[in-house]
């Protein structure tokens, strides 16, 4: 499984995103407002679930805005700090 | 007894546990006598073990809130706001009617389970990684603030805990709104809910009891509780003429030894769900009294009164006996018509929770 497709897995299993498919997420639709429609707790959820899964720590807002834009830029983010 | 200066009107009732949801199963329950119980495993070091339990589905909740809404929204959270929901819409309320309503919600023991899974989060992945969503749901006012932006209700919102005497309080504090004012109408209902903690405290105290499949609600000495969850809920209005289903005329609670008043309704619904340590004090009532019980119906829960008063209105309504009663098959059946019925709940430090519904309101009720 690639780092999109299980970051995708994460946003629906474990933000609970019931109607809608692993598939039916674009890698650059953006996650909060009117693409996916996730919220502020859904970024601190995110954050947690980042670190937990990637041992990634996304530290404030200032590197958590453009990290959480899309999948795209969360998967680039996490390679970053991974050093890959 | 004492009786409330302006009695309470009953104008909706919800409800969901083991029987299913909304009036029509849970009075189907009521009319069998009992609810059948699903089987829950609980892992013991002698082995994989299984209690009976009667646990709720929430499904129909979708019928209210959409399932996008619902995706933070936990098993506890959930049954409590199809409770709600039931109850506004039995009242005839549409949600742009609940602006002023009060909500107060009971529970003997909260959102176990996501309180639990948060501790169990922060042993496991450490502080820093503890889920905020879990954190969220696990504290105590989180079912009556869902309810509240559910329902955009602005009035005031309170969660009781009293273990099995909180549906008595609850009722005390919305009595309170509607005397003052504050409010024209409150929510106000029960919801508990099983979790792995429940089997390990039946395991712990009852491993020697016989094993059982129904609650035996008359027989005080045997221990056959059975783990019910779920929630019911009343709409109450300040109305002393119209009530749908009657009126919350009196509340008493206090030391079960010490009570000064002999209950004169004409049913009593007693609260006896199995344990053998609150059957003393049933066996205590007078053996005349016409007795009823629905516990078989709903199961063990310390708010098991929310649904005795949702039983005890539904039949004040229809005139009509629901449950198990002690002098079966008269007893139940033989009472012809009644104006009043009192719901007992005896706690296992002999305490007592009275409330009495009167099919007459009025200031004086």
């Amino acid at each position: 499984m690639t780092l999109k497709e299980q970051i995708k897995k994460i946003l629906i299993e474990d933000l609970n995103l019931e109607d809608i498919t692993a598939e039916e997420i674009a890698d650059d639709e953006p996650l909060f407002g009117d693409g996916l429609g996730l919220d502020s707790l859904d970024a601190v959820e995110l954050a947690v679930l980042v670190q937990k899964n990637f041992g990634v720590e996304i530290k404030d807002m200032e590197e958590g805005r453009p990290a959480l834009q899309s999948v795209q830029a969360l998967a680039q983010f996490i390679e970053d700090k991974q050093g890959k | 007894m004492t009786l409330l200066k302006q009695s309470m009107a009953i104008q909706g009732i919800g409800c969901v546990g083991g029987f299913g949801s909304g009036n029509d199963q849970f009075v189907s329950a009521l009319k069998a006598g009992h609810t059948s119980a699903t089987t829950v495993e609980l892992n013991h070091p002698a082995g994989q073990q299984t209690l009976p339990a009667l646990l709720a589905n929430t499904d129909r909740l979708t019928d209210f809130v959409s399932r996008r809404s619902l995706r933070r929204i936990d098993h506890f959270s959930r049954m409590a706001l199809l409770g709600g929901y039931l109850a506004i819409e039995d009242a005839g309320l549409a949600v742009e009617d609940c602006g002023r309503i009060g909500i107060i919600v009971a529970s003997g023991y909260g959102a176990t389970n996501t309180t639990f899974n948060f501790l169990g989060s922060i042993i496991d992945d450490g502080d820093s990684c503890a889920s905020p969503t879990s954190f969220s749901n696990s504290v105590h006012n989180v079912a009556a603030a869902y309810l509240s932006m559910q329902l955009q209700a602005l009035g005031p919102n309170l969660t009781i805990s009293q273990f099995d005497l909180s549906i008595n309080a609850a009722l005390h504090n919305a009595a309170c709104w509607l005397a003052q004012r504050r409010v024209d109408t409150v929510l106000v209902g029960g919801v508990d809910e099983h979790s792995s903690l429940l089997n390990y405290c039946y395991q712990r105290y009852f491993a020697n009891s016989d094993a059982v499949e129904q609650i035996d609600p008359f027989d005080f000495a045997r221990q056959s509780a059975v783990v019910g969850e779920g929630a019911a809920f009343l709409v109450l209005s300040r109305h002393a003429d119209k009530a749908k289903y009657g009126f919350i005329a009196g509340l008493d609670a206090g030391d079960f030894s010490q009570r000064s008043t002999v209950e004169d309704s004409d049913l009593l619904l007693i609260g006896a769900d199995g344990h053998q340590t609150c059957g003393a004090m049933y066996e205590q009532l007078p053996t005349a009294q016409s007795l009823l019980n629905c516990t078989p119906c709903y199961g063990s829960l310390p708010v098991g009164q929310a649904f005795d008063l949702a039983a005890a209105g539904l039949m004040l309504r229809e005139q009509s006996c629901y449950g198990v009663a002690r002098q079966q098959p008269v007893g139940c059946s033989a009472q012809s018509s009644f104006d009043s019925i009192a719901s007992l709940k005896c706690t296992a430090n002999d305490q007592f929770s009275l409330i009495r519904l009167s099919r007459r309101g009025g200031d004086d009720a």
